[in-house]
């Protein structure tokens, strides 16, 4: 796998530039040369770039030319749909060894804006206040539910920023040192602040999937794609991410009861080792702890208080720093799983939590609340 | 491959310049209803679906949002596709290969009447170099067309042809836009464009979706007595600059080519198929395309042309439907060739049926002057 | 050194980055199909909000739909009239401007935005006309207020300009 150090504004390379970095790092982890690559496929918004089918435009700098390939684009799960279609793609048995780049170069356009266009035009112009009021309305929903207060919010901050700064690839390392400081923060979107959602960054994830046959002889450590599963929904459900009418289901929830059945989880928190999940606000981890099951409803604002999700807690999650540090919306799924899978190989180096780490999960959240779930193993 | 990948029903719209009674959902699901009804199933039944929709045209991030009802995705699997539809149908394979799904549907949509094409094409290009030369499509397609008829002598005329052959052909086709009876003069006498490339030498705007419902061997065989057997299929890219290639030469799409062939075991394509439904928005591109497909040497698709072999009744023909210049939107026009070619093996193909067609091939093209180039080979047997 | 300092080194060119900027507004004309297009000419011309029902699970549908999405079945063209009046379940209000990249206009500001359940169930999301932060408050009740110019309206949902509060009844939640 590799990735490029992600940032908010990458003047000194245009995309297929910066995409070429991470597909060097990837290379380069593997030992492999592009030209064993059978197939390249990609994951990126061509909206928010404003670039129309960015996978053409870096033929050469990524080397795709010469190879069959396509690109998925769904919103901010694409990374993770692109996982599944490469797994899909090698298990199918029409490749051996594929490469996956999820990207975005947001600097180039005009996220907000575009992510606001993902509402249709003749539904509700001007209403759709973009992701960050739907995370807000939900944010504000999830306060009034479960008793979670502003502090648990601003703890969950602390964590990604302590994750991130021994992250040598996040984004925002900002330092923060307490939930006081996080408290005095501006708001942006009630009761969102500046600090609770996701920044805009730049950056690519290249992984590189391998038939079972061939990952056993280029590395010592391959990570296996145990499972993956998608789950998607129609747009307009009241409240996208969080449900006022309280009986909506959630694709979280339909999505990790099939993925843990099928893979014989009864106790997640047991039977999962950590898990770095798709979280654009600090308000929304909270929400997917309940979700995905790893504690009761109503209660995910206790596991951060008891520290359980901390490097060293029980059940780690989004210790690279998650998406709240990092966000290069067509990478970050793939971000996830490659961060996932560099805590099973035990190569995270400063960020690598303290247990070991056999079986991991990793989720992608996008459009009007789509999940895209990988589990990943050590050993299958 | 161990197990075969059916398709077990195609459906399409009946192409329309302008389909303002609609917005995209319901566009595509009067696609999705054919395939429905013909093969008995609802949208509960489907295990996963891919889409193909186009956000630049569509005129919003995450179009899929657009279809996921229709699609049946509500707590269900949905992927979507950003190239071209035939690419839509490749991934679907996938998605059942690896044992993962056993229904799959793919539907493409694409209303070219809502966008502004130049601008949208436009956006293709690299924006330091080339968007701000003004390119689109059709600019960079004349580049193309003109140097492949310097390089190889292809005419004009025999470009024409193409488009007369086509239209001509599209007058058996139900679902054709604009099926018309010309003549090499007329195209030759129509509007210059962007030379060499004439008004009637290209597609008009269109609206329309496409649909096919894919599923594994047993179940196929359960849903219809006619499946149709994937047997080979390929992708491809080609480089982005255009001065970093020869236009004339389509390396990206004899490499998908020679992969989908070994898959299909096909060594001789003139011989081992029946009929060939090839993309193209523009006349020259058909006959580059078939150079690429090995049809003949390189150069020498003027030369089959002119020996008849691609018109109904040859020994190949190309097209039946009349091809994308009968108007297809682009985006779908791949995924349309796959349904055309279902209907010729399932013997659907009403007036424009190539009599006993057993192997077909579908070509589905997307980008600058066909950059990502798409190969299926299907059949019956 | 001697030799070293009359030798006059060639200035080296610094390396500069080239920033290509694209401002071009796309026209798109969108159109709102049949069943969307049911919505407005009942907004446009009876100042009505009208909601598709499946034949199947019966549950009605705003944003009307062709099939619906739980049933996945054909909905047909069963249309019902919904309530104007209903109680705000969640809601949010922009510090900062937002553009709207579909029309280039700038809106969401000042106007909160929530999610509103109509006194039959469905729910709906909509501007509130409430400015003051303050008196934004989860379970309270507001009713639909229409754009008074015939000529402004075809704007399917966009008809209504706002909900308005109803002062004296709040909903316990």
């Amino acid at each position: 796998m590799g990735q490029t150090y992600h940032t908010s504004k990458r003047p000194d390379v245009n995309q297929a530039e910066m995409v070429g970095e991470a597909v060097r790092a990837a290379l380069a982890d593997a030992q492999l040369s592009i030209k064993e690559i059978e197939g390249v496929f990609f994951s990126n918004m061509e909206t928010f770039e404003g670039i129309y089918l960015p996978d053409h435009g870096m033929a050469a700098e990524v080397g795709n030319f010469g190879k069959p390939g396509l690109k998925v684009c769904t919103g901010g799960t694409s990374g993770g749909s692109l996982v599944v279609e490469g797994f899909y793609m090698v298990a199918s048995g029409l490749y051996d060894l594929a490469l996956v780049i999820g990207f975005e170069k947001q600097d180039c356009g005009d996220t907000t804006a575009a992510i606001t266009a993902a509402a249709t035009p003749v539904w509700g112009k001007g209403a759709t206040t973009g992701a960050i009021g739907e995370f807000a309305k939900a944010a504000l929903s999830y306060m009034e539910t479960s008793g979670a207060r502003e502090e648990h919010a601003a703890m969950v901050r602390l964590k990604a920023d302590q994750g991130a700064c021994r992250n040598p690839y996040a984004h925002l390392k900002l330092g923060l040192k307490s939930v006081d400081e996080i408290l005095k923060s501006g708001y942006l979107v009630w009761p969102l602040r500046l600090l609770d959602f996701c920044p805009q960054s730049c950056g690519a994830c290249a992984l590189i999937f391998a038939s079972e046959k061939r990952a056993g002889k280029i590395t010592k450590k391959p990570v296996w794609i145990a499972d993956v599963e998608v789950v998607h929904q129609e747009p307009f459900r009241a409240g996208t991410f969080g449900d006022p009418t309280g009986k909506e289901t959630y694709t979280q929830h339909v999505a990790c009861e099939r993925l843990y059945k099928r893979n014989g989880i009864t106790n997640p928190r047991k039977d999962i080792d950590m898990a770095e999940i798709y979280e654009p606000s600090n308000w929304e981890e909270m929400s997917l702890y309940e979700h995905f099951h790893f504690c009761e409803k109503n209660e995910g604002w206790k596991m951060i208080e008891k520290g359980i999700t901390e490097i060293e807690g029980e059940f780690p999650v989004n210790c690279s720093g998650g998406v709240l540090a990092t966000n290069p919306i067509g990478a970050t799924p793939v971000i996830r799983v490659a961060e996932a899978a560099l805590q099973i190989r035990g190569d995270a180096g400063e960020h690598q939590v303290t247990k070991d780490v056999k079986t991991a999960l990793a989720s992608a959240l996008g459009g009007p609340n789509w999940t895209v779930l990988t589990l990943l193993k050590r050993l299958l | 491959m161990v197990e075969r990948v059916g398709i077990v029903a195609a459906g399409q719209t009946k192409y329309h310049p302008d389909r303002s009674d609609v917005n995209e959902e319901e566009l595509a699901y009067e696609a999705i209803k054919q395939v429905l009804e013909a093969t008995g199933l609802n949208l509960s039944d489907i295990d996963s679906a891919v889409s193909c929709s186009q956000d630049f045209w569509d005129g919003r991030t995450i179009s899929d949002m657009n279809v996921q009802h229709v699609v049946g995705a509500h707590l269900g699997h949905e992927d979507k596709v950003a190239e071209d539809g035939i690419n839509a149908v490749y991934l679907a394979m996938g998605h059942i290969l690896s044992g993962h799904h056993d229904v799959v549907l793919v539907v493409t949509h694409m209303k070219e009447s809502q966008g502004e094409k130049s601008l949208i094409e436009n956006a293709a290009f690299d924006p330091v170099l080339m968007r701000p030369l003004g390119l689109d499509f059709l600019a960079a397609a004349a580049l193309q067309a003109k140097r492949y008829m310097y390089k190889y002598g292809i005419t004009a005329e025999q470009c024409a042809k193409v488009a007369v052959k086509n239209r001509s052909n599209a007058r058996n086709n139900p679902f054709a836009q604009e099926p018309m009876d010309i003549t090499v003069e007329d195209v030759l006498g129509s509007k210059i464009l962007a030379y060499p490339i004439r008004l009637l030498d290209t597609k008009p705007i269109s609206d329309g979706a496409c649909a096919v419902i894919l599923a594994r061997e047993e179940k196929a065989k359960k849903l219809t007595p006619k499946p149709v057997w994937i047997s080979g299929a390929s992708n491809c890219y080609e480089t982005h600059y255009l001065g970093d290639r020869d236009l004339a030469d389509c390396d990206a799409l004899v490499k998908a080519a020679k992969k989908a062939y070994n898959m299909a075991g096909i060594k001789n394509p003139l011989r081992q198929m029946d009929v060939a439904e090839i993309s193209g928005e523009y006349s020259y591109q058909e006959l580059l395309w078939m150079e690429g497909l090995g049809f003949c040497g390189c150069g020498e698709g003027g030369k089959l042309l002119d020996a008849g072999a691609t018109k109904m009744g040859g020994k190949m023909p190309v097209n039946p439907s009349g091809g994308m210049l009968a108007g297809n939107p682009n985006g779908v026009g791949g995924m349309t060739r796959v349904a055309e070619a279902v209907l010729q093996l399932r013997g659907e193909a009403g007036d424009r049926q190539v009599p006993g067609a057993r192997v077909a091939l579908a070509h589905g093209v997307t980008g600058i002057c066909g950059q990502h180039q798409c190969v299926m080979v299907l059949s019956n047997k | 050194m001697a030799g070293e300092s009359s030798q006059k080194k060639a200035k080296k060119p610094t390396l500069e980055y080239i920033q290509v900027a694209f401002d071009t507004p796309r026209r798109y004309d969108w159109s709102t199909g049949k069943y969307l297009g049911k919505f407005y000419a009942e907004a446009k011309e009876n100042g009505r909000i009208v909601g598709n029902r499946c034949p199947k699970c019966r549950e009605i549908w705003l944003p009307p739909t062709p099939v619906c999405p739980k049933c996945k079945v054909d909905m047909g063209w069963d249309w019902v009239e919904l309530p104007q009046t209903g109680t705000v379940t969640q809601y949010t209000y922009l510090v900062y401007p937002l553009w709207d990249p579909h029309y280039g206009e700038k809106w969401a500001n000042p106007y909160p935005s929530g999610i509103i359940q109509l006194d039959d169930g469905t729910y709906y999301r909509h501007f509130l006309e409430e400015t003051d932060k303050d008196k934004l408050r989860v379970g309270m009740r507001v009713q639909a207020v229409w754009k008074e110019d015939y000529d402004e309206r075809g704007q399917g949902p966009n008809d209504i300009l706002y909900f308005r509060t109803i002062e004296d009844q709040e909903v316990k939640r």
